[in-house]
């Protein structure tokens, strides 16, 4: 074959891989023109030719990087996700009535966790159900790698004593063992200390700008699924304070310590970034001229943007 | 798991697109999902949160109307072909009543459609089944490229790759223009409702 020809025909593969999404394969045929190119001098526009190479060689790999980099499992659409509840429904025959418990569990195995901890809390209600919602509930945040919400989780379910002696017992074991596999060394079984263990923060206090407001959804209640907007009282580094007035009773009812914010939006005198906190306290203030409304403590353990 | 109501004369079976990343599964049900509009009973759902690549699978479900006194219901699946998506399509072949594995004739691909018939072999070890018991059918799919002049396998050869052992009915097709795929899907149910008369006795 004349090396003209085969120059042509390398190519037509590299652009046929790319079409059909088979990167590597088209990365590696891209290559291959280009060293074809490179080895001749009777080429016309060599260097017009090998610089258009050099842009796909370059778009194919950054691509390749793209779809190789660590992801988590994306949320999909509503639609979908009641099929993965429907058909993949993690029933066992013989329990009777727990369909909403198997559908949850299928969410949280296609990695939707959001959705399937929701589900799974509601959940928590019913006595028969309770146990296995709360393991799975843990297991989501172990996937999501938020062990040390899992352990504060954890910690308050037994100081509340939602579960009776026996199950109390099913589910420390459960939960030692999704310690050990996700490899953390928590002193859990010291919990009657009654400190509760907040999760750990990712930023240093310096790297936190002043905080005049925040937005967030809040995660329960009455108002449960709603934005709202608060302005900051008191900051000390990862920590924001701030008031709520004794009269919105329904939105004071909606967050509680113990709660994740998953999205909050920061606003700065300087910037707008967004992250996640955890409530860390909420306290009714009982002197001064605040007195009856309630203080609620952020600590804010991730900066994402 | 097939579920059958002898009674109510209903089956309703689950057959599941299995092979590597971009063979041209989602392209068969693609097709199906044109081609078979009357026995289309609802809508087709692909969940490809990121561009092109399917993450977790494709759905489509089927109405075949009465065979044998029985009224037969489909469900279509892909499953994500890249390596890394293993624990999904564990996931999606829970209760698989049938497979097709499409392959890639692209000869570039030849490894990638021999591993991934040997991760089909594994996965369905997991769940106590055997690739050599459980209905299956080959597809190899792509077949157009070879005019096209690009370097493809011969059937003689994927063959020979893929279905030494197995020997069980494998088709030429183009997912992209149809060519093949409704031979390939009768068949893999012809196996299906077959294997699913051993066990259950449910056609008159
Ligand atoms: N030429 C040709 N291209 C095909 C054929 N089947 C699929 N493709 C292409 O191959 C690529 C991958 O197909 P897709 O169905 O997404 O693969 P999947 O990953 O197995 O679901 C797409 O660009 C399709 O258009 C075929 O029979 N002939
Ligand atoms: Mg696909």
């Amino acid at each position: 074959m004349d090396l003209g020809e085969k120059i042509k025909k390398y190519f037509k593969e590299a652009e046929l891989y790319r079409s059909h999404g088979l990167l590597v394969d088209a990365l590696e045929k891209y290559k291959s023109v280009e060293g074809l190119v490179k080895s001749t001098r009777t080429i016309r526009n060599q260097q017009g030719i090998l610089k258009q190479i050099a842009l796909k060689i370059e778009l194919t790999s950054k691509k390749i990087q793209k779809s190789d980099g660590p992801k988590t499992t994306p949320e999909v659409a509503e639609d979908a996700q009641s099929l993965m509840k429907e058909m993949f429904s993690f029933d066992d025959p013989e329990a009777k009535g727990s369909s909403a418990l198997g559908g949850a569990i299928a969410l949280a195995k296609f990695g939707q966790y959001d959705k399937a901890i929701e589900e799974l809390n509601r959940l928590l209600e019913y006595d028969s159900l309770r146990l296995d919602a709360a393991k799975n509930i843990l297991w989501c945040w172990i996937q999501q790698n938020y062990t040390d919400y899992a352990v504060s989780l954890y910690q308050k379910w037994r100081k509340t004593k939602l579960f009776p002696p026996e199950e109390a017992d099913s589910i420390q074991s459960y939960f030692n063992e999704l310690m050990d596999k996700a490899g953390v060394d928590h002193e859990i079984d010291e919990l009657e200390s009654q400190r509760t263990v907040e999760p750990d923060s990712e930023i240093d206090d310096d790297e936190i700008l002043d905080i005049s407001s925040v937005r967030f959804v809040l995660p329960r209640g009455p108002k449960e699924g709603e934005k709202i907007e608060l302005e900051i009282s008191f900051q000390s580094g990862k920590y924001i304070r701030m008031i709520i007035s004794r009269r919105e009773k329904d939105l004071i009812d909606s967050i509680n310590p113990g709660d994740l914010l998953k999205e909050i939006m920061f606003y700065s005198p300087v910037a707008i970034f967004s992250g996640e906190g955890y409530v860390s306290s909420k306290n009714e203030i009982d002197a001064g001229p605040k007195k009856g409304d309630y203080s609620l403590e952020i600590k804010i353990i991730k900066i994402v943007s | 798991m097939a579920v059958i109501n002898l009674r109510n004369r209903q089956i309703e079976c689950k057959l599941v697109f299995y092979g590597p990343g971009r063979s041209g599964k989602t392209t068969n049900l693609e097709y199906i999902h044109r081609a078979f509009k009357k026995q289309v009973t609802g809508k087709m759902i692909s969940i490809d949160t990121e561009g092109d690549r399917t993450l977790f699978f494709d759905f489509l479900p089927l109405g075949l109307g009465k065979i044998k006194g029985c009224d037969v219901k489909v469900q279509l699946y892909t499953v994500p072909g890249q390596v890394k998506y293993k624990a999904t399509r564990q996931l999606v072949l829970k209760g698989v009543d049938g497979i097709i594995f499409v392959a890639d004739s692209l000869a570039v691909r030849r490894e990638k459609n021999m591993h991934s018939l040997k991760d089909l072999h594994e996965n369905l070890l997991k769940m106590g089944l055997s690739i050599r018991k459980i209905p299956l059918v080959l597809q190899y799919n792509k077949r157009d490229l070879e005019k096209k002049g690009l370097p493809t396998m011969s059937i003689q050869k994927m063959e020979h790759e893929l279905n030494r052992q197995l020997k069980v009915p494998a088709f030429s097709a183009c997912a992209l223009s149809g060519d093949g795929v409704a031979n390939t899907l009768t068949q893999a149910l012809k196996l299906t409702l077959q294997s699913l008369q051993n066990e259950f006795k449910w056609a008159q």
